[in-house]
């Protein structure tokens, strides 16, 4: 009886420290806006130079996700609910919604779940390998299972802490690709005017 | 009586027998006809051959051949699995002989050949955008490689560069899943999301056989139901749902089926029940079933003769024509009933002979013209009435005299009740008058609630499960059924693409404006399409290059050989699965393209488009087919008329005024009350109701010139009318109980007018003091 009450607190001091996935993406879905700067670093096979991008991002509840790579040149993804709108400079921007073209979305809407940590979406397209890494750290390895995920990406880790810190993704051909986020910030908890006609466009 | 020296009783034992040898032949020729005549049980057979505008008719033929044959599932697992319910059904479908052409998903060596072709011919294969942008400058598509490069998740890799460093695959490819119709690929399957995130697996089929006959594609059904039982039993939760014309035809020869087995046999028993009360003899029941017998065998001879087909329709209808073949038989068995005594069956047929001669015309004239109208379904069943009408009456002229020799002589039930009828109607002037006034006041508030619908859709409502299903299937695939195509057509596969190529930006303009919604094409570019592309290419990526290398990113020089894609390559690989269907090719080289469209919101300006393109034909099947009924029904609303003014012109010939204009009165008002017992039922006015005015035209001016004629006895006419009204109403009466809302509106106009015809007959009986004499 002692013994079972016992095991009983470890499991629940336990389970007090863990950070577990629902827990974390409950823990991002109470974060109403979240602004990030960004350095991408792209190795593609073959290339002397690796491809480095930076820019900013934005996410917001109920808006979706802004994401604008500033160098080296600049480019403009807005995602929303149901559009997608990719802008180049120089360019007519280039938009889908999830009826016309419901692939092509529901990859970027992935995107979406990454910074979420949106379980449901993301075990329908990955098997999820969550690890906690001690001291509130923690690890999610996405291993893809459908295609053309499969076919395209090895594995796609994420590490945070309190945020999402960093995205590792290995290529099927051998390329990688690293997202470090920086700067991470959610107050003002609303979106200033200039953050909501982002969304508008 | 009339003497008729020339019908001696040799000759007409002479007449009886050649009418045998004609039966004997007619059955052997049905034996022979039968092994090779398909039933036609396809509901759009029953509408006016195709008019499409200029489109070939072998092309526009095989298409909708080819277009019935398609068969296709969604598959929802039950919640929380994945494909294995929807790959059982697949392997279940596949076993069946019926079949051919199962596809579900595409495997992983159908994705790499897939892939590979796209390579090989990258050169050829240009999507719009990447022609697009090279079109515009250099820099727009140097850019547009950038950002996917520098994309995280879009895959670009060293191998790609490489091998195609204007990333033409991933630019057609992406292309071809903007043209997948709202459907995503996940595994290889084509799958849909629902809203409450239910996924939903495509499969496709065809089915073998090229034309389907009611007993196999009921059996087909039945064996597909059975199958999908056994197949929710291995999977609980799992849902599948169907579409293909298969189905819908089966359910139409199911309904007719019932309509003819219950319908059919209730018309048959209340004539039996009737003949039997009124002779209390088997003998005429027997002969009514030989005339009816004859009548059907002779009508689906000649049906089968002349279209080589008989449609399900036409013999739902055809079971009216019991209940007028009826009425010959019981004509003559009337008058041997009665006057049996006083004369030899010779001479009651020479007594007849006017009258069923005359009655026989009428009845075959409004059949006949229901030839004029262009649907095959009402032709069949004009000649089937006609030639089966006309057999009838002969078997009772040639055989019935002597047949009918044992018939009991007595005096024919009810004949009081008639006499005080009929004197009522000569000698009260509150039923002379009355009784057409409170039909015309009736006409005058069915009028005043009458609507007129000329659209066909009304007129096949499917039953609610196939309604829901193909409501769910729409929703999901974004592909609704509504048979609205354009057609692109040309004497050779290049004009054809050439064609579309021309009509492709005018289609975008038409969606961007909102004509429509959506519409699906062919990715296969013509052999000029694919020569200008090529020189597009070659002029632009030397340009390209040198941006990409300034931006840091140095490529090698694409292979720009030519990389051509003739339709039978096309053809025969595996990009093509999924488009073959829209793509027909004759053996004299003119091909064809269908483009199904979706949500078309102003069909005028689709056929506007399609004018403004060589060779494009636009086919609205349903909005063609309800222009089409509103036509002919004006057109027959102006031959009625014409009918009508020919009658009075013949009755004031004959009776001069005002009793001409007396008798005009039942036929007049019978039409009317056809119409407005339509409008009461809440029914609208459509074609169909016209065509039964006609039958109410032709059959209820028989009970007129029954009564005219000055050698009839009025008490022997009513009572041949009266019996000829009940089975009449027996047979086309029992039609308003049909499933089938054409065939049931039918049935209204026609019961009511025929009564309205047979209650207001009395009327042309000459006024005089004195009684009807008996």
């Amino acid at each position: 009886m002692i013994r079972t009450v016992f095991f009983l607190l470890s499991l629940f001091s336990l389970s007090a420290q863990a950070v577990t996935l629902p827990e974390l993406q409950q823990r991002f879905n109470q974060q109403p806006v979240l602004r990030a700067d960004f350095s991408q670093q792209r190795q593609i096979s073959g290339m002397s130079l690796p491809l480095n991008s930076c820019g900013n991002l934005l996410i917001a509840q109920k808006k979706g996700l802004w994401w604008q790579q500033e160098k080296p040149f600049l480019l403009t993804l807005l995602l929303t609910e149901n559009r997608m709108v990719q802008t180049m400079s120089g360019q007519p921007s280039q938009g889908i919604t999830a009826d016309s073209n419901p692939q092509m979305f529901q990859f970027n809407a992935l995107l979406m779940a990454l910074f979420q940590a949106d379980q449901q979406a993301l075990e329908h397209n990955f098997a999820l390998n969550f690890s906690d890494k001690g001291q509130g750290a923690w690890q999610l390895i996405l291993t893809p299972k459908t295609a053309p995920l499969n076919r395209l990406f090895h594995t796609i880790t994420l590490n945070g802490q309190e945020y999402l810190n960093l995205i590792d993704i290995k290529d099927m051909q051998g390329d990688e690709t690293h997202i470090r986020f920086f700067n991470q910030r959610t107050e003002p908890a609303a979106l200033t005017d200039a953050e909501l006609a982002h969304f508008d466009r | 009586m009339p003497s008729w020296p020339i019908l001696t009783a040799e000759r007409h034992r002479q007449l009886a027998f050649g009418w045998l040898f004609i039966c004997l032949m007619l059955v052997a020729a049905l034996c022979w006809l039968l092994p090779r005549s398909p039933i036609n049980s396809s509901v759009l057979a029953l509408l006016p051959k195709q008019q499409l505008q200029g489109v070939p008719d072998d092309l526009s033929r095989d298409f909708s051949q080819r277009l019935d044959r398609q068969l296709m599932w969604l598959v929802s697992p039950p919640a929380g699995q994945g494909s294995e319910a929807a790959l059982d059904w697949l392997t279940t479908l596949r076993q069946l002989p019926a079949l051919r052409q199962v596809e579900g998903p595409m495997d992983a060596q159908h994705q790499q050949q897939w892939g590979e072709f796209f390579f090989q011919h990258r050169n050829a294969l240009l999507d719009d955008a990447t022609r697009q942008r090279l079109q515009n400058s250099a820099q727009a598509q140097s850019q547009w490689i950038l950002g996917q490069m520098y994309s995280a998740f879009a895959g670009v890799s060293g191998k790609e560069l490489a091998s195609d460093p204007l990333l033409l695959v991933r630019g057609s490819q992406l292309a071809q899943l903007q043209n997948s119709g709202g459907m995503t690929p996940d595994n290889g399957w084509l799958t849909a999301r629902d809203k409450q995130g239910r996924h939903w697996y495509l499969i496709h089929a065809e089915l073998n056989a090229s034309s389907y006959d009611i007993t196999s594609s009921k059996q087909m059904v039945a064996r597909l139901n059975g199958l999908e039982q056994s197949f929710r039993q291995r999977f609980p939760g799992a849902e599948v749902l169907q579409r293909g014309t298969l189905f819908y035809s089966n359910y139409a020869s199911q309904q007719a089926e019932h309509d003819i087995s219950t319908l059919g046999l209730t018309s048959v028993a209340g004539v039996f029940l009737l003949i039997l009360l009124v002779f209390r003899s088997v003998l005429p029941l027997l002969l009514s079933l030989l005339s009816i017998a004859i009548g059907a065998l002779t009508g689906t001879v000649f049906t089968l003769a002349v279209f080589g087909e008989i449609h399900i329709m036409t013999l739902v209808l055809s079971t009216s024509i019991i209940g007028i073949s009826a009425d010959y038989t019981l004509y003559f068995l009337t008058e041997r009933r009665v006057h049996g005594g006083q004369n030899t069956p010779l001479e009651s047929l020479k007594k007849l002979f006017p009258a069923l001669s005359v009655a026989l015309l009428t009845t075959v004239a409004a059949y006949l013209m229901l030839l004029i109208a262009p649907f095959p379904g009402l032709q069949q069943l004009a000649v089937f009435a006609a030639s089966g009408l006309s057999a009838a009456c002969l078997t009772v002229m040639c055989w019935y005299p002597l047949l009918a020799k044992n018939l009991p002589v007595g005096p024919a039930p009810g004949l009081r009740l008639i006499q005080r009828w009929l004197n009522a109607w000569q000698n009260h002037r509150a039923l002379r008058i009355g009784l057409p006034l409170i039909v015309v006041v009736l006409i005058l508030a069915g009028f005043s609630q009458l609507k007129i619908n000329d659209d066909i859709g009304d007129l096949q409502a499917l039953p609610k499960d196939l309604q829901q299903q193909e409501r769910q299937i729409a929703a999901l695939t974004g592909q609704t059924n509504d048979q609205k195509w354009l057609v692109v057509y040309g004497d050779n596969a290049e004009q054809t693409l050439q064609r579309l190529e021309a009509l492709s930006p005018k289609l975008q303009q038409a969606k961007a404006y909102g004509v429509l919604d959506g519409y699906r094409l062919i990715s296969l570019p013509s052999q000029k399409q694919q020569a200008e592309d090529l020189s597009l290419l070659r002029q632009r990526a030397p340009e390209v290059l040198s941006q990409l290398a300034q931006a840091g990113v140095t490529l090698k020089s694409p292979d720009l050989s030519p990389q051509w894609v003739m339709p039978p390559a096309w053809l025969e690989s595996v990009v093509s699965q999924g488009w073959r269907l829209l793509w027909l090719s004759l053996p004299d080289g003119r091909t064809a393209t269908l483009i199904p469209v979706s949500g078309v919101h102003d069909s005028v300006a689709m056929s506007q488009l399609a004018a403004s393109v060589n060779g494009v034909g636009w086919v609205d099947r349903k909005t063609e087919f309800s222009q089409l009924f509103s036509q002919y029904r004006m057109m027959l609303s102006l031959l009625l008329t014409l009918a009508v003014a020919v009658i009075a012109c013949i009755y004031l010939w004959r009776f001069r005024l005002p009793h001409g204009l007396v008798c005009l009165v039942p036929t007049l008002l019978s039409l009317g009350m056809g119409i407005a017992a339509l409008a009461f039922s809440g029914h609208s006015l459509n074609l169909f109701s016209l065509l039964a005015l006609i039958l109410v035209l032709g059959i209820g001016i028989n009970y007129t010139l029954f009564f005219t004629n000055p050698r009839g006895t009025p008490t022997t006419s009513m009572l041949a009318i009266f019996m000829a009204v009940v089975t009449t109403q027996l047979t086309f009466g029992m039609l308003v109980f049909s499933s089938t809302q054409a065939i049931s509106s039918f049935g209204i106009v026609l019961s009511a007018g025929i009564f309205t015809a047979f209650l207001l007959s009395p009327l042309t009986l000459p006024v005089s003091k004195s009684g009807p004499a008996s």
